[in-house]
């Protein structure tokens, strides 16, 4: 709600806190519960801990450390990751966000932040800078992430041969810049708390924290720590894009939202036939709205350079970009209401914006943020009621 | 400022030429403006503008000074901006400088007249309290606190809802006999004047893009202008000021052109604002 300046008349108030007072009603207990601020206690039940614990253990089948554990609950110690800190014995939040927990680790993970990469997402970032073999790219990371040349497939999927040739001609793929859609593949940062190294991103260095910890004693952890370090790098990014789907964008507009809006999903790639718009939903926050592209068209890069000289011919048709300015809107407004966005949502706006006759414009005035709050209010309450109707 | 691809670029002018702009605007809408009086309770008038992305926060402070030898009859008024670092890392340390001295100089034609005072779109004799001795000096802060293009209109927006905030307090002065003596003066605490800001003009810049010009651009469409013209414009639809930015030249036609376009819209524009004014000093005093 940070970023709502709007001016809104006396009705227009009452009307979005009345939306956003039912939107708080209808969140789950268990949801609100784990929502934390700065200075709130994090319960730490210890018996639920153990119970998890030995399930968890079993699928390891570890069976001997289930049972020293058991045996030694009281001495069950949670252990503290990034936001928490140890305040006489509770474990309290040092930073606003939401609990989460792996097996015996507590941390906060914070809404508003920079991304945090996981090994497959598919993101959307600029070029900043053309390095020996590889491009520099901003992806909202606390570090620039790196996409190398050898990680580029040629159009026809055959595997790059690693000439000087083709690093002199790095430019003709993609220059500073361009915005580029692409997927992680290595994506390692590395958080150091209390001693402890927590890798939240990768599953395997989180398996790697596990087996740690299976072996409770600090000591053990302590000497772990190099071990968990060993394939860690220096944190960085690495992306690839090995398919045609993955490429430079260009026709269209790129928005920025908080990462958090964006969930991961199986698709990332929208083709909105019906308005031929490609929608790309970056889990960096980073959302592409532009004209549809057919795959394998984007490696024309060279040629349509040079038809930018003789630019008046080829603008996106009319009809195209009020739909991809339709869209981009009901983006800006969803994410200013701090609602997570998936393609249905965002259609769904768009065309109440198109059915209730407000221009594309209009859609950032205040009337428009209400009644999009309004409805989601009203969506979300008809699907609580249809949950429980099915129990 | 991050740059834009070639086909962002070719997107924005596209849509600049179609009249759909990235956010749905035609080129002579304006973004959604919203205002906020008394940000700053030390000023006598503050006031906090916001359009689109970029803020601009704006105080108007009134201190007792002595008017100059050559207009005893005026006072004096003077305009600083600032940019903030928040708005934009560039603006760290000095790098703000020219930016801000080249808005303060634009704002100072616009608002301040010539050099002798006259023309002024703020009336100088009435900051006068004794001819000679005692004058009002009004120091104008604007401050961009968020910087999304256009911050030339959006700070004289926010310096004439700042100066329609602004009170000035009322002074008695005791009548001493002889002439050289320094008057006595005894400022109220309670009592205030209005400031009248009827002549206080908007700016509005046009800037090129292509073969056509917008209104209130954004910042990535500023990187695609070949030249803006600002053009201040008061109440009654009278040229204040005029002032051209970009080094691509312009047909004098293309000129008058844009200025009575922007006579057109400043009318619109005063009158949101007006509104705006409106709304704003009724919710402080609620």
């Amino acid at each position: 709600m940070r970023d709502l300046n709007l001016s809104l008349n006396q009705t227009q108030r009452v009307r979005l806190e009345a939306a956003l007072h039912e939107l708080q009603s209808l969140v789950p207990a268990a949801a609100s519960a784990a929502a934390v601020t700065v200075a709130d206690t994090i319960p730490v039940n210890q018996e639920d801990n153990i119970l998890k614990y030995i399930s968890l253990s079993q699928e390891n089948t570890i069976q001997e450390d289930t049972i020293s554990l058991f045996v030694c609950a009281d001495e069950l110690v949670w252990c503290r990751g990034h936001g928490t800190s140890d305040q006489d014995g509770e474990v309290v939040a040092t930073l606003c966000g939401v609990v989460e927990r792996v097996n015996k680790l507590v941390y906060v993970r914070t809404l508003r932040a920079r991304y945090k990469p996981e090994v497959g997402d598919i993101i959307v970032g600029r070029v900043i800078e053309i390095a020996p073999k590889r491009w520099r790219l901003e992806i909202n990371f606390s570090q620039d992430a790196v996409l190398m040349l050898s990680s580029m497939n040629l159009p026809d999927g055959i595997q790059r041969r690693r000439t000087a040739v083709d690093e002199l001609n790095m430019r003709s793929i993609f220059v500073e810049n361009d915005v580029i859609c692409v997927s992680t593949i290595l994506a390692l940062s590395v958080e150091v708390d209390n001693c402890f190294i927590f890798c939240f991103s990768d599953f395997k260095s989180v398996f790697a924290y596990v087996v740690v910890l299976t072996h409770a004693d600090t000591l053990r952890v302590i000497n772990h720590q190099a071990e968990v370090r060993g394939f860690q790098h220096d944190g960085s990014l690495h992306l690839q894009a090995r398919s045609e789907k993955y490429g430079k964008l260009e026709r269209g507009q790129l928005l920025m939202v908080p990462p958090y809006l964006v969930k991961r999903k199986k698709q990332h790639f929208h083709n909105l036939a019906q308005y031929d718009v490609d929608l790309i939903l970056g889990c960096n926050g980073f959302i592409w709205v532009g004209e549809h592209v057919l795959v394998g068209e984007n490696v024309k890069t060279t040629e349509d350079r040079q038809k930018y000289s003789n630019e008046a011919e080829n603008f996106t048709p009319l009809e195209t970009r009020k739909h991809i300015c339709r869209l981009a809107n009901a983006i800006r407004v969803l994410s200013a209401l701090g609602f997570t966005l998936t393609v249905e949502l965002i259609i769904e706006t768009a065309e109440a914006s198109v059915s209730s006759n407000v221009e594309v414009n209009d859609m950032l005035g205040a009337e428009f943020y209400v009644q999009t709050a309004e409805r989601e209010a009203k969506r979300r309450a008809a699907l609580l009621r249809k949950k429980k109707g099915g129990r | 400022m991050v740059g834009l691809s070639e086909g962002e670029k070719h997107f924005i002018r596209g849509g600049i030429a179609q009249d759909i702009r990235t956010d749905g605007r035609k080129r002579l809408q304006f973004r959604a403006l919203s205002v906020e009086t008394g940000v700053i309770p030390q000023a006598n008038g503050s006031a906090r503008v916001r359009l689109g992305a970029t803020e601009i926060i704006a105080s108007v402070k009134a201190e007792l000074g002595k008017p100059s030898i050559l207009h005893p009859d005026k006072g004096k008024v003077s305009i600083f901006v600032d940019c903030s670092p928040t708005a934009e890392p560039t603006f760290e340390g000095r790098g703000s400088e020219e930016l801000s001295t080249e808005l303060a100089v634009a704002l100072q034609r616009c608002l301040l007249g010539g050099k002798s005072g006259a023309g002024a779109a703020i009336d100088l004799s009435s900051l006068i309290v004794v001819d000679g001795k005692v004058c009002w000096d009004l120091y104008i802060d604007g401050l961009v606190v968020s910087s999304d293009g256009n911050l030339l209109d959006a700070l004289a927006a926010a310096i004439k809802v700042a100066l329609s905030d602004t009170g000035i307090p009322k002074v008695n002065v005791s009548l001493s006999a002889a002439n050289d003596e320094e008057p006595e003066v005894d400022v109220s605490d309670e009592e205030f004047l209005q400031f009248d800001t009827s002549s206080v003009p908007v700016i509005i810049t046009l800037t090129k893009v292509g073969r056509h010009y917008i209104v209130d651009a954004t910042s990535e469409e500023e990187s695609q202008m070949s030249s803006a013209v600002s053009v201040s414009v008061n109440r009654h639809g009278q040229i204040c000021g005029l002032t051209k930015r970009g080094g691509a030249g312009l047909d004098p036609s293309v000129i008058f052109d844009m200025i009575s376009v922007a006579k057109h819209v400043s009318q619109q524009f005063i009158g949101v604002l007006d509104s705006e004014i409106a709304a704003a000093e009724a919710e402080a005093d609620e």
